[in-house]
């Protein structure tokens, strides 16, 4: 390079400038590193809370088209990477007799030994199962039945009463991932050969390794099956389940997109006033010879260089920004630590990063560098900058909105993956950072109005600089667009989003009292023996005094049109506000609808499946098909909206799902304490989990706090690096206005009167940028909620909050003030001859 | 044949505020290669728009400017800085060194972005530094010189690629009379002992009547071409 001497002496002489570029790289690269590694963390941590929620991750295969199939069908899959274990199951409705009861339960048949051997099933006493006549017992059931090891049940089975012996405990939870809700375990041999289906299973579940890719292994998995037999992710059972933890994952792609956005405005910034500082340099260099791809190749070399020195800064500041924040992530995601690890490429990935932002970032400067006027170098003056807006940029709002608008369509018709959402709502916010040139000026002459009179005169000189450089001014604004809309989007799409899940919940949830049992269901197929009898609870608990209802929730996993869905069977109060969200159809249609025996379906298990309102579908349960009417769209976060909701007495008809799974007991008025004591002791007696509502909202808050928790960690550091992006950005400028500072000083200006103008100019710029970020952010709010409209199935509404906007115009006007008045106060204390000797 | 030739030279600019000015009007003008050519004139009468467009600086809007029989509108903007950095030198009134390099590096530039190698361009500076009787001041940044000092650089700097042409826009404007002498000096010895061609801007008479031809613009048109002096011309050189 015939001018890199040249470049070396430039940082030699003006080291300022070369580190405030670097500088501004490194703040973009910190940025998009610590983000990356914190969202890296919070989907390990979403991975992890699904675990907590769902069991271990696993796959399943099952029938195509549905019921049981020949284990021998399935090929050998142990060996595709990512698989820790291969488990056969199989299902059967059974009665128990312990002494004078008969308890409903669901037997698992399961390889229960080798389950033990590597570390998939805990005991907490006994050994695993492996004869005819040897059964587990959840412990929890067992306590509740007064059993021990060792002890006798008689089992019904088709057409044969067994007399089984316990021979072990299973500790509480420990068999959730594949116990569909079932607290009895059978080897997989005895029990098929009692329900007769020897060699066959209801689905064979494939447990992944923990760094294992479920998609990944899915599909592989998929590719060995046969034709008759598929790969699927298993229905979830909780409330958050994976399509709800799709939508957080989204918000962090797009958090990340546009602090990339963010970045590349930083850098972009940083580097056109690095180049315009230098233009008559350009011109003279012009003037003597150099061709302007000699100019362009100097600013590229330049930008590669600062790229380099700002990457390597910029991957370690972001990396240790990080560590805070991902331990703050991983407490509230209850994850463990190791899932702070940074994977190995990230770092080399950023130094890259910061290479090609900041090249890219000088493409523009480099481009103007080369086209300089060759007089420029050689007048008295330099030129006065451009006025007016090209029609190019107006074209390329245009192009940017549509194409962003297209985007955005075609995802909410399913064309294209809500990840498309993304560039598509970058693509937006680049549309509203291309429109500051046109609305910046006026803008800034409104707010003009709101100076005080006794700062009328430096209020005149800023409006007159913030004008003076449009384009310049733009990019420092566009800084604020992104990060001030960053603020107010995010926050909205968060808060819209909690109070969505939270909204549910409150509906589903009505209740003072709530008891569960641990092992979760009990549900009986119709060619059960007809002499057993229901435990009781629930007429123990509507006789107690104070008990003004009791409603029962039953829940089962089940398939819908071929995709894995959850089962829902709830009483429905004829009286008061219906406990469900419909979509398109009034509360008085559904209540009816059910009544009548129809169902209603969650919005996801809709979108996956396409089944409409009006649609009867195929219902399977436990092997057994029924066909059910489906008569509206509900919002539903059970299992993440994969869910079909019938009345109770409609799923004891058509399912046999007899008991309930979940009691929400309301208290009559005043009476809510005074139940306590009576429900503990029947929760006691009966093996059961009693919580007050507060506390299930508590263990609901937590979870969903969790996941916000996080995209507000990001979402500040994200504040925090436009903070500093703009804080850098003033910092140049003000610097570079170092001349025109001295001529004021020169001409009589006080050096309180320099610094107050220079303070309201960006004050007036971070407000200006504010109103067009809050425009913006309100736009990424709606696009975010219509982002994940396909994933949650149903829109959320965007609600104007006031805090959350005010929030961010304070804190921006703020930050930017701050980062002015200390660059201007050192700026002002020049002595003036060295001020105006700056070229 | 000529070594610049102008024909029907027009040149426009439109303001900041959108109005036309008409530099220069329909101008003719032929110079023969070794002449010293002085263009005289009021602000604003188009003389510097002139010297720009001889020099290749700028591209006019009518007309066309030959250098060495080519027509510098045809050339690409690669071909036009070759001849910047090879055929023509430049010297404003403002000096215009860079102030990150020194004054050495300052000379040697047109022979860097040539690509002569480091010793060659080095050498050749030093040696037009000797010319101008400032090798002393070489390794100095040029903050640390004075205004006659830098112009001398300037001159150093236009002459180091011995270039055909020398343009010179006010270069005694901005230096005391003392300063004025020498550098003005240096300019005797480019048209006398090099034989460059030399085309000088300037408000000074005494200046304006050494060379051998005097062009005075007016309104962006020559206004008249009067014969000089020549007393800075080598014998032999064209006179009008």
């Amino acid at each position: 390079m015939r001018l890199g001497k040249l470049l070396l002496r430039q940082w030699r002489l003006r080291p300022g400038r070369a580190i405030a570029t670097a500088a501004s790289i490194a703040v973009a690269v910190g940025a998009v590193v610590a983000t990356w590694v914190s969202a890296s963390v919070s989907k390990t941590g979403y991975d992890r809370l699904a675990e907590v929620i769902d069991g271990v991750p696993t796959v399943d295969v099952t029938s195509r088209g549905g019921g049981r199939f020949v284990v021998d069908d399935v090929p050998h899959i142990a060996d595709v990477p990512g698989v820790r274990a291969v488990v056969p199951l199989i299902y059967r409705p059974t009665l128990l007799r312990v002494k004078e009861n008969r308890v409903r339960e669901i037997a698992v048949g399961v390889d229960a030994a080798g389950l033990v051997s590597i570390g998939l099933l805990d005991l907490e006493a006994g050994e695993p199962c492996r004869g005819e006549d040897e059964i587990l017992l959840d412990a929890t059931l067992a306590r509740a039945l007064g059993l021990g090891v060792g002890d006798e049940v008689l089992f019904f089975a088709r057409r044969r009463i067994e007399r089984m012996q316990i021979t072990g405990l299973v500790k509480p939870g420990s068999m959730n991932w594949f116990a569909e809700g079932a607290s009895v375990i059978v080897d997989i041999k005895s029990l098929t050969s009692l329900a007769r289906a020897t060699g066959m299973v209801d689905r064979v579940r494939v447990v992944l390794m923990s760094d294992g890719n479920r998609s990944a292994v899915q599909k592989a998995i998929g590719e060995r099956l046969p034709k008759d037999l598929m790969s699927e992710i298993p229905a979830g059972r909780a409330s958050l389940a994976e399509d709800v933890l799709h939508a957080a994952n989204l918000g962090l792609d797009f958090v990340t997109g546009l602090t990339v956005a963010m970045a590349f405005f930083i850098v972009g910034n940083a580097m056109l006033m690095n180049v315009s500082e230098r233009r008559r340099g350009f011109s003279l260099l012009r003037l003597l010879g150099a061709t302007a791809r000699d100019i362009r190749r100097f600013v590229s070399l330049e930008a590669a260089l600062l790229g380099v020195a700002g990457g390597i800064v910029g991957a370690a500041v972001g990396r240790a920004a990080a560590g805070p924040i991902t331990a703050g992530i991983a407490r509230a995601l209850q994850s463990p630590e190791s899932a702070s690890a940074v994977a190995p490429w990230i770092m080399p990935a950023a130094v890259l990063l910061g290479l090609l932002v900041a090249v890219a970032a000088a493409w523009w400067p480099a481009r103007e560098a080369g086209r300089v006027d060759l007089l420029e170098g050689v007048a008295a003056a330099p030129p006065p900058p451009p006025t007016g807006v090209s029609w190019r940029l107006i074209t390329a709002v245009i192009v940017l909105t549509s194409l962003a608008l297209a985007t955005q369509a075609l995802v909410i018709l399913g064309y294209f993956p809500p990840r498309m959402s993304v560039p598509g709502g970058i693509g937006l916010m680049m549309a509203f950072i291309a429109t500051t040139p046109l609305l910046l000026p006026p803008i800034v002459k409104i707010l003009a109005f709101f100076v005080p009179p006794w700062l009328k005169i430096e209020g005149t000189l800023a409006v007159e600089q913030i004008l003076r450089q449009p384009v310049r001014t733009a990019l420092t604004t566009g800084v604020l667009v992104v990060a001030v809309s960053n603020g107010i989007g995010l926050g909205h799409a968060i808060r819209d989003n909690v109070d969505d899940v939270l909204g549910w919940y409150s509906r589903m949830m009505k209740a003072d009292w709530v008891l569960s049992r641990a092992g979760l269901l009990q549900g009986v197929a119709e060619d059960q023996p007809t002499e057993s009898q229901d435990i009781g609870v629930e007429d123990q608990i509507k006789a107690l005094p104070g008990v003004a209802a009791v409603e029962g929730v039953g829940v089962t996993t089940g398939r819908v049109a071929g995709s894995a869905c959850v089962i829902v069977a709830r009483d429905i109060p004829d009286t008061g506000p219906l406990p469900l969200e419909p979509i398109d159809a009034t509360e008085v249609e559904v209540r009816n609808a059910l009544a009548r025996g129809e169902a209603v379906a969650g919005t996801v298990l809709a979108r996956r499946t396409g089944l409409k309102p009006g649609d009867e579908v195929q219902v399977e349960v436990f092997g057994r098909t029924v066909p059910v009417k489906v008569a509206a769209l509900v919002v539903d976060y059970t299992s993440g909206g994969a869910s079909l909701l019938v009345r109770r007495d409609v799923g004891r008809t058509l399912f046999g799902m007899q008991a309930a799974d979940i009691l929400l007991v309301t208290a009559a008025t005043g009476q809510q304490e005074t139940l306590r004591k009576p429900l503990d002791a029947i929760a006691t007696e009966e093996g059961l989990i009693l919580r007050s509502f507060g506390e299930v909202r508590k263990v609901v808050d937590r979870i969903v706090q969790g996941l916000v928790g996080s995209l507000w960690a990001i979402l500040g550091l994200g504040f925090v690096v436009g903070s500093l992006g703009v804080a850098n950005t003033v910092t140049m400028s003000v610097l570079e206005k170092k001349r025109t500072l001295g001529l004021l000083r020169a001409v009589g200006m006080t050096r309180g009167q320099v610094t107050r103008m220079v303070v309201l100019e960006s004050v007036l710029l971070a407000a200006a940028g504010s109103a067009i970020g809050l425009g913006a952010g309100m736009v990424s709010a709606i696009f975010i909620q219509l982002s994940s409209q396909p994933l949650l199935g149903h829109p959320v509404s965007v609600t104007f909050r006031p805090s959350v906007v005010a929030t961010n115009l304070v804190a921006a006007i703020i930050v930017t003030a701050l980062a002015a008045w200390l660059p201007a106060r050192r700026a002002v204390r020049l002595d003036i001859l060295e001020a105006i000797s700056t070229e | 044949m000529p070594i610049i030739r102008a024909e029907k030279l027009k040149k426009t600019f439109t303001s900041a505020a959108g109005a036309t000015v008409m530099a220069v009007r329909g101008v003719d003008l032929d110079v023969e290669p070794g002449e010293f050519v002085a263009i005289t004139g009021a602000s604003g009468s188009g003389k510097s728009t002139l010297l720009h467009l001889l020099g290749g600086i700028t591209l006019p809007t009518d007309g066309s400017v030959w250098l060495e029989g080519t027509n510098l509108a045809t050339l690409n903007d690669d071909a036009l800085a070759a001849i910047r950095r090879r055929r023509i030198g430049f010297v404003f009134q403002r000096y215009n060194l860079l102030p990150e390099l020194s004054l050495i590096e300052n000379v040697a530039l047109p022979l860097v972005l040539d690509g002569a190698p480091a010793n060659r361009s080095t050498q050749a500076a030093h040696e037009a530094l000797v010319a101008v009787g400032m090798d002393h001041r070489a390794g100095h940044r040029p903050d640390a010189l004075s205004g006659g000092e830098q112009q001398r650089g300037a001159v150093a700097r236009a002459l180091v690629t011995n270039p055909a042409i020398v343009l010179a826009d006010e270069p005694t404007g901005a230096l005391d009379s003392a300063n004025s002498a020498v550098v003005l000096d240096l300019f005797r010895q480019v048209v006398t002992e090099r034989r460059q061609t030399l085309i000088l801007i300037t408000h000074d008479p005494g200046v304006a009547a050494s060379a051998g031809r005097i062009v005075r613009m007016k309104d962006g048109r020559i206004a008249e071409i009067v014969a000089g002096d020549a007393s800075l011309a080598p014998p032999g050189a064209h006179r009008p």
